[in-house]
C-alpha cells in the first residue's frame, strides 16, 4: 500500500520548497510533487504603468541569485516590445555580463552540490569546506572562478549583483580599452581553471555513475541508474545568450506556451504515513500531517506544446550540440560543459568588441503597445519575460522563469527513485525557487489561482 | 580587486517598502568619491551569495552591513549591532548546504559591523515601492555614521549633516580630523 513522506523544506537551494512523495512498500516514489511554498508576489501588478527603465530594476530584486539575468530577460522584452535595435558593441557586452553571470553561477552550484558527492575510488563524501587536500585546492579553484566571474561581470555590467549599465537601449557606458584588456586576462586565466574544475567535476560525477549506493541519513540507499529520467521535452531559446521577437529565426514562440493550475497538475489531499526522523537536517515531517500540494503550490504550470518541459544547461546541450545524457547525471555533466562555453563565448565578444564603437541606440522608441518578450539563457534556464510597453510606460508584463518550466517536469523525474535521494534529483535543476513564485494571484474567494497569461 | 579592505554592504529589497533600506543608503554613498580600499555595493537579496561567502580576510579587514532591524525602537532608529547581536538565521546563506551562517564563519577574522535602521514598515511577501519618511530621513546620518567608521571627513558636507542630528553621537565633539 502507497504512503506518503513529505520533506520540508527541501535544502541547499534558494527559495522555499517541498517534496510530497507518494512511495510503494519498498521506498520507492510512484508520484512525486515538488512544489513552492515561497508566498506568492505580484510583480507583473506592480510593474504596471511603471516606466519601462523602472520595471527591468524591479524585476531583478525578484530574488537574491539571479538579478543580471532577470535585469537583461526585463530591458530586452521593454526592447522587443518598443522594437528596439541596440549597438552591436552594446550586445556584446551584455553577452559578457551574461557568460560572467553563468561562470559564477556554475562555480556556486559546484559548492552546492558537492557534498553529494565522492571522492572518486572511496566512500568518503566531499566537504568543500576541509582544509585537507586536495578538496581544498578544489574549493580555492572554485572560489577563484566565482571571483572572476564577479569581477568580470562588475566591469560590463556597472555592479556585480544588481548591474547599473544595461538600460533600455543598449548600455549606459563603453568599456574603455583597459577594462576590455582587464576582462580579457580574466578570463583567460578562468579558462585555464575552467577546464581544470570541468574535468574534476566530470571525474567526480561519472564515479557517482557507477555507485550503486549513496549514504543517507546513515543509511544506504540504492542509486538507480536512471536517476532522475522523465519522458517531457526540452526548452532552450539560444546556446548561450537569449532570443527575442526582433530575431529573424526567434528561438522561442509565445503562441506555443500555455499554462495550466497547479490543481490540474498536482497531487490531491493526503496525510503523512511515512517519517525518517534520521533524514539529514531535521527528518522528513511526522506521521499525520495533511499534505495538499493542488492548494499549497505556489507557482502556475507552465507548458510548451501542451506539456511540461526542462530548461537549463542539459536543455540547451540537448537542442543545440546533440547532447544525449539523460536524468540528473546528465543535468550536472552538462552544467560543467558550460563552465568552458561560457569563458570561450566571453572572449570571442571581447575580441569582437570595440572601446570606441556606440553603445545606446541612436533612437529610442517609447512603444505603441505591441507585445514584445526576451527568453535568456540564464544559468538555471529559459527566462522569458513579456511585456507591452506604450508611450514609456508598461501596460503589461510576465515573467516565466526557469524554475516554473522545471517545477512540474522535475515532479515527475521522481518517479522509480528511492525517495530518500529526491533532493538530488531537485539538485539536478539548481532550482531558484523564489524567483518561480509570483506567477499566480488571489482571486475573490481567497483561493490561489493561476494567472491568465496571454490575453 | 574584487573585494578590498573595507567593504560596505546595503542588504535588503526595495520591492517591501522599508526593506529597501540598505540599497537607498548605498545610493547615497556611491554619489561620493571614496578611496579605493573602500568597496560600496547594492547587495540587495544577494548578500549571503555573492558576498559573504566569497570573502578573503587575508584581503578584507572590515565589512559593514547596512539593513533594517526590528530592535523596538522608533522608525527610523538607527543602531550598531555585532554578528553576536543578530537573531539566528540573519544572512543565512541557503546555497550553504549545512545551513552555516557565512557571517559566523568569517566573524572571528573579519571586523563586521551591522548598521540597522528600524523600519516603518515591511510589506512582504507584498511588494511596494519607496521608503517611509522615517527611514528614508535616517538615510543621511547613516551615510554620516558609515563614513565616521571608516574614517572619511568630506568636511562641509558633514557638518550640514550633523546639523541634522540624526548621527549617532550628538555629544557635540567635532569629528575626526575637523578643526
Amino acid at each position: 500500500m502507497s504512503k506518503i513522506v513529505e520533506i520540508s523544506p527541501t535544502t541547499r537551494h534558494e527559495g522555499h520548497s517541498k517534496l510530497v512523495l507518494k512511495v510503494d512498500d519498498a521506498g520507492i516514489i510512484e508520484r512525486g510533487d515538488w512544489l513552492s511554498i515561497t508566498p506568492v508576489r505580484g510583480v507583473e501588478k506592480l510593474a504596471i504603468n511603471k516606466t519601462m527603465d523602472q520595471v527591468p530594476k524591479i524585476a531583478s530584486r525578484v530574488c537574491g541569485i539571479c538579478p543580471i539575468a532577470h535585469t537583461l530577460a526585463g530591458i530586452e522584452s521593454m526592447e522587443g516590445s518598443i522594437r528596439c535595435e541596440i549597438p552591436t558593441d552594446a550586445k556584446l557586452l551584455r553577452t559578457v555580463l551574461q557568460c560572467a553571470n553563468r561562470l559564477h553561477s556554475i562555480a556556486l552550484h559546484n559548492i552546492l552540490i558537492l557534498p553529494d558527492f565522492y571522492i572518486p575510488g572511496t566512500d568518503t563524501k566531499i566537504n568543500p569546506f576541509t582544509p585537507e587536500e586536495p578538496v581544498r585546492s578544489v574549493a580555492k579553484r572554485i572560489q577563484r572562478l566565482r571571483e572572476i566571474g564577479q569581477t568580470v561581470g562588475e566591469i560590463a555590467g556597472g555592479e556585480c549583483i544588481h548591474p547599473s549599465n544595461p538600460r533600455v537601449g543598449g548600455m549606459y557606458k563603453a568599456c574603455t580599452s583597459r577594462a576590455v584588456t582587464k576582462m580579457y586576462d580574466l578570463a583567460k586565466e578562468g579558462l585555464v581553471l575552467a577546464h581544470e574544475q570541468m574535468d574534476f567535476m566530470l571525474a567526480v560525477i561519472n564515479n557517482m555513475k557507477k555507485r550503486d549506493w549513496v549514504e543517507v541519513g546513515g543509511k544506504q540507499i540504492p542509486l538507480p541508474k536512471t536517476l532522475g529520467y522523465h519522458n517531457q521535452g526540452v526548452m532552450a531559446a539560444h546556446p548561450v545568450y537569449a532570443s527575442t521577437n526582433l530575431d529573424e529565426h526567434p528561438g522561442w514562440d509565445p503562441k506555443r506556451w500555455t499554462d495550466v493550475r497547479p490543481w490540474d497538475w498536482y497531487m490531491g489531499e493526503g496525510e503523512t504515513s511515512l517519517a525518517d526522523p534520521s533524514y539529514p537536517i531535521g527528518g522528513t515531517s511526522p506521521v499525520g500531517i495533511k499534505v495538499n500540494p493542488q492548494m499549497e503550490a505556489c507557482t502556475g504550470v507552465p507548458l510548451y506544446d501542451g506539456a511540461p518541459v526542462e530548461v537549463g544547461p542539459r536543455a540547451r546541450l540537448v537542442t543545440f550540440k546533440k547532447f544525449d545524457e539523460k536524468g540528473t547525471w546528465g543535468q550536472h555533466i552538462a552544467r560543467q560543459l558550460e563552465y568552458t562555453d561560457s569563458l570561450y563565448t566571453m572572449i570571442n565578444a571581447l575580441d569582437e568588441y570595440n572601446p570606441a564603437g556606440k553603445v545606446l541606440a541612436d533612437h529610442i522608441p517609447q512603444g505603441d503597445g505591441s507585445m514584445g518578450w526576451a527568453a535568456n539563457e540564464a544559468p538555471r534556464g529559459t527566462d522569458v519575460h513579456l511585456a507591452k510597453v506604450k508611450d514609456g510606460r508598461v501596460l503589461w508584463y510576465e515573467m516565466l522563469v526557469p524554475t516554473t518550466w522545471n517545477f512540474p517536469t522535475c515532479s515527475r523525474a521522481l518517479t522509480g527513485a528511492p525517495w530518500q535521494v529526491a533532493e538530488l534529483v531537485v539538485r539536478g535543476y539548481d532550482p531558484c525557487v523564489s524567483c518561480a513564485t509570483h506567477m499566480i494571484v488571489i482571486d475573490e474567494d481567497k483561493r490561489i489561482v493561476a494567472q491568465k497569461l496571454i490575453q | 580587486m574584487l573585494y578590498p579592505e573595507i567593504v560596505v554592504a546595503g542588504c535588503g529589497n526595495p520591492l517591501f517598502a522599508d526593506d529597501g533600506f540598505g540599497p537607498a543608503v548605498i545610493e547615497e554613498l556611491l554619489r561620493l568619491d571614496l578611496p579605493d580600499n573602500i568597496k560600496v555595493l547594492d547587495a540587495g537579496l544577494g548578500g549571503p551569495h555573492f558576498i559573504f561567502t566569497l570573502l578573503d580576510p587575508e584581503i578584507t579587514k572590515r565589512l559593514i552591513i547596512i539593513d533594517i532591524a526590528d530592535f523596538g525602537a522608533e522608525p527610523g532608529d538607527i543602531d550598531i549591532f555585532t554578528v553576536e547581536e543578530l537573531p539566528a538565521g540573519s544572512y543565512r546563506d541557503i546555497h550553504s548546504w549545512d545551513l552555516t551562517e557565512p557571517l559566523q564563519r568569517l566573524k572571528d577574522v573579519i571586523d563586521i559591523t551591522v548598521i540597522g535602521c528600524q523600519p516603518g514598515k515591511v510589506t512582504a511577501p507584498e511588494f511596494e515601492l519607496g521608503l517611509t519618511d522615517e527611514v528614508q530621513n535616517a538615510i543621511p546620518g547613516t551615510v554620516r555614521l558609515i563614513l565616521e567608521l571608516i574614517g572619511v571627513d568630506y568636511g562641509t558636507a558633514i557638518k550640514n549633516l550633523r546639523k541634522e542630528g540624526h548621527q549617532r553621537d550628538t555629544d557635540g565633539e567635532t569629528c575626526a580630523g575637523e578643526s
